[in-house]
């Protein structure tokens, strides 16, 4: 820091917060003025209280923090000294877990489309090769392309969660009592109140309940799907998001994290049964009887993604759905096969289950996860 | 170090409130260059009290807002006191005025109820104003409170628009629930609170638990540091350890085992479930983390109940 005195300093603040702009920070002009003025106010000699002012003042949010290490270092010169004061790594991960963590994730988004005909259609009975190329759906893409789609997804949910919350909004009925109005009304009548003035009260938010099937054939649909209701989430919904094979596991507290490839990769790691065989009966009756006292009700819409081929018992299958449906307000199955041509719900399971269920949707490709908007919304 | 963070760190420990370097820098740019202060972490690593030890250490009020889900700009802002308009209806019922004399008069400043956010921008002295768990409420409240940091002025019908007196320090904390917006997020500076170390959590238990032998809190520390290493739904924080210490304490327990976890795992674990996974499949490899433990001479540190840990696969 020897080299950042008087007039130099200011320059230095500005190449700084240069490069971090060029490094993907949303830092601009406000940023660097305070980091200035910061510094003007901190102990220029002492290093790490120069580190901590200026990323205080020029980092917005933790997952920032080690691009913002690295420019620090390359800027202004890397020091004996360690610039990150915990001995423990953010989050209690060690490095070679976070690289584990990766590695995970790119195997995701690299494997699964090395071999678009691969294992996964093999394991998937009931639809011609011939279907899979008409199909141009998320198992056909590229890795260039996966990647793109994952922000993508995310955005079209923020799109579609602003258009839901704005006609939430309109659709507002219940009635609050407005006193201030009232009171006003009263004045008229010498303070007599004859009349109780109500205003419109915010509905209750929708409790989505997320059921996602991840065997072999459903694993990669329903990463997308958990994907885009995970962004849904943020702005419009309550949800509940469990993944089943053989047996139901719930997966809300781990996705309940900012960062979603993390989230994404720790659900990975947490459930056993990632891509196994199915059992959805089972399951499902698993999910009423943990859950279903306190999530299922006149506000929830539940979401079954999966094929529908059951390995387990398909009366199970049937009873379970027929409970799911008499205790929520609209159970929605998204099938990704039906987006294939010609495809007809023929399978056993698939066959027990619809009678129960109230949309039956495809969710085999970006446009349509993008019309399950207008099911997710209750009318009041 | 800057002498005036020297001296929040100082001042921040004589509130018992152990703080770091990181803590006490953000502390006193919030302070010098009139800043809000967002700060996030997960629950109970101690971001509410670093406004209130704000507060004190700059001899202000301190003015809370507790978010939640559905608060609305009004509840934040003001309310009108109908019991007393009414009242004051009736008793001017019998003079001359007009109904739109007596109309302004109700709504006057007098039969005003300032909720926090206006009662924080009309105090004389800037007051310390902490919106606690913005993350819970919902991102039009939010697009509302940057308005309000941004100007520090308020618009009400009635009265017109009010200009704050003074600026009120504000801190913001999250935990990370819901993404904040960028444009409040910018708007602040930026705080991150880890959990604490094992030094740094031992010098918390033997500052709040008074008159704890050093043995038994160098055991819960170290025991605190195997807990967080554990994938739970809630992971115990700050807060629950100290409790924890008082609880030992109370029982009159000089260190830990098998029994004396087991009856006070409530303290600890707050669900059902994590209580369970605990018991099954946690407590035992704990016991036998903390058996290695004492085997080493001490003090004990960070970097040795990390190995220990390591050593015991008690990462998940």
């Amino acid at each position: 820091m020897k080299a950042t005195r008087s007039g130099n300093l200011a320059a230095n603040v500005v190449a700084f917060t240069r490069l971090l702009r060029h490094r993907g920070l949303p830092v601009g002009p406000r940023e660097a003025s305070d980091a200035l003025r910061a510094l003007s106010a901190v102990d220029l000699l002492d290093r790490r209280e120069v580190y901590v002012a200026l990323r205080t003042v020029l980092v917005d949010s933790r997952q920032h923090f080690d691009r913002f290490d690295e420019a620090f270092r390359e800027f202004w010169g890397a020091e004996e000294e360690e610039t990150r004061p915990e001995s423990q790594p953010p989050d209690g991960m060690t490095p070679e877990e976070t690289a584990e963590a990766e590695q995970v994730l790119r195997k995701w988004l690299e494997a699964e489309s090395q071999n678009p005909e691969g294992d996964e259609t093999q394991e998937t009975p009931g639809y011609s090769p011939a279907e899979i190329l008409t199909r141009k759906d998320f198992s056909a893409l590229s890795s260039e392309e996966l990647h793109a789609i994952t922000t993508l997804v995310t955005q079209i949910a923020r799109r579609v969660a602003t258009r839901m919350s704005r006609r939430m909004r309109a659709v507002r009925r219940a009635h609050l009592l407005d006193m201030r109005r009232t009171v006003r009304h009263s004045l008229r009548r010498g303070g007599e109140i004859m009349e109780l003035l109500r205003r419109r009260r915010r509905i209750q938010k929708t409790q989505v309940v997320l059921l996602c099937d991840v065997s072999g054939s459903m694993d990669l649909y329903s990463r997308f799907l958990v994907q885009f209701v995970f962004a849904l989430q943020h702005a419009v919904s309550k949800v509940e998001t469990f993944v089943f094979s053989t047996s139901l596991t719930r997966v809300t507290d781990a996705l309940s994290d900012a960062e979603l490839s993390r989230a994404l990769d720790r659900v990975a790691r947490t459930v056993p049964n990632w891509s196994g065989g199915t059992k959805i009966g089972h399951s499902l009756r698993q999910f009423l009887e943990l859950y279903g006292r306190q999530l299922l009700g006149d506000r929830t819409v539940v979401i079954v993604i999966s094929d529908g081929w059951d390995t387990g018992d398909v009366e199970a299958l049937e009873a379970a759905m027929r409970e799911l449906n008499r205790r929520s307000a609209r159970v929605i199955w998204l099938n990704p096969l039906l987006g294939g041509v010609g495809y007809a719900p023929l399978c056993q399971g698939m066959r027990a289950a619809l009678p129960h269920v109230d949309v039956f949707a495809p969710a085999h490709n970006l446009d349509s996860l993008r019309r399950l908007e207008r099911h997710l919304a209750l009318p009041r | 170090m800057h002498p005036e963070i020297a001296r929040i760190q100082t001042m921040l420990g004589g509130e018992g409130y152990v703080a770091d370097r990181e803590i006490a820098t953000a502390i006193y740019l919030s302070m010098s260059l009139r800043k809000s202060l967002l700060i996030e972490g997960a629950a109970g690593v101690g971001k509410t009290e670093v406004a209130k030890v704000m507060a004190r250490a700059l001899g202000a009020d301190l003015i809370r807002l507790q978010c939640y889900e559905g608060l609305d700009a009004t509840t934040a802002l003001y309310e009108w006191n109908y019991q007393k308009q009414l009242l004051h209806i009736r008793l001017t019922e019998a003079s001359d005025r007009t109904v739109e004399q007596r109309e302004h008069e109700i709504f006057g400043e007098d039969f005003l109820l300032k909720r926090p956010l206006l009662e924080a921008i009309t105090r004389e002295a800037a007051p310390v104003l902490l919106v606690d768990e913005v993350d819970r409420s919902d991102s039009e409240f939010e697009a509302f409170l940057l308005e309000v940091l941004s100007d520090f002025q308020v618009t009400i019908p009635e009265i017109g628009t009010i200009r704050a007196r003074t600026t009120p320090y504000v801190v913001l904390t999250s935990n990370r629930t819901r993404e904040l917006g960028d444009a409040l997020r910018r708007r602040c500076l930026y705080l991150w609170i880890e959990y604490p170390t094992f030094e740094k959590e031992l010098q918390i238990v033997l500052g709040k638990a008074p008159g704890i032998n050093a043995d038994l809190a160098g055991q819960v520390a170290g025991f605190m540091q195997l807990v967080r290493q554990a994938k739970l739904e809630k992971t115990p924080g700050i807060a629950e350890t100290i409790d924890w210490g008082a609880a030992l304490m109370a029982l009159h327990r000089d260190h830990l085992d098998r029994e004396t976890i087991e009856e006070t795992l409530g303290v600890l674990f707050k669900s059902q479930e994590d209580a369970r996974v605990v018991r099954n499949q946690w407590l035992d490899l704990w016991l036998r983390g903390l058996e290695r433990l004492r085997a080493e001479s001490r003090p004990w540190s960070q970097a040795l109940v990390e190995r220990v840990a390591a050593e015991g696969a008690l990462r998940r």
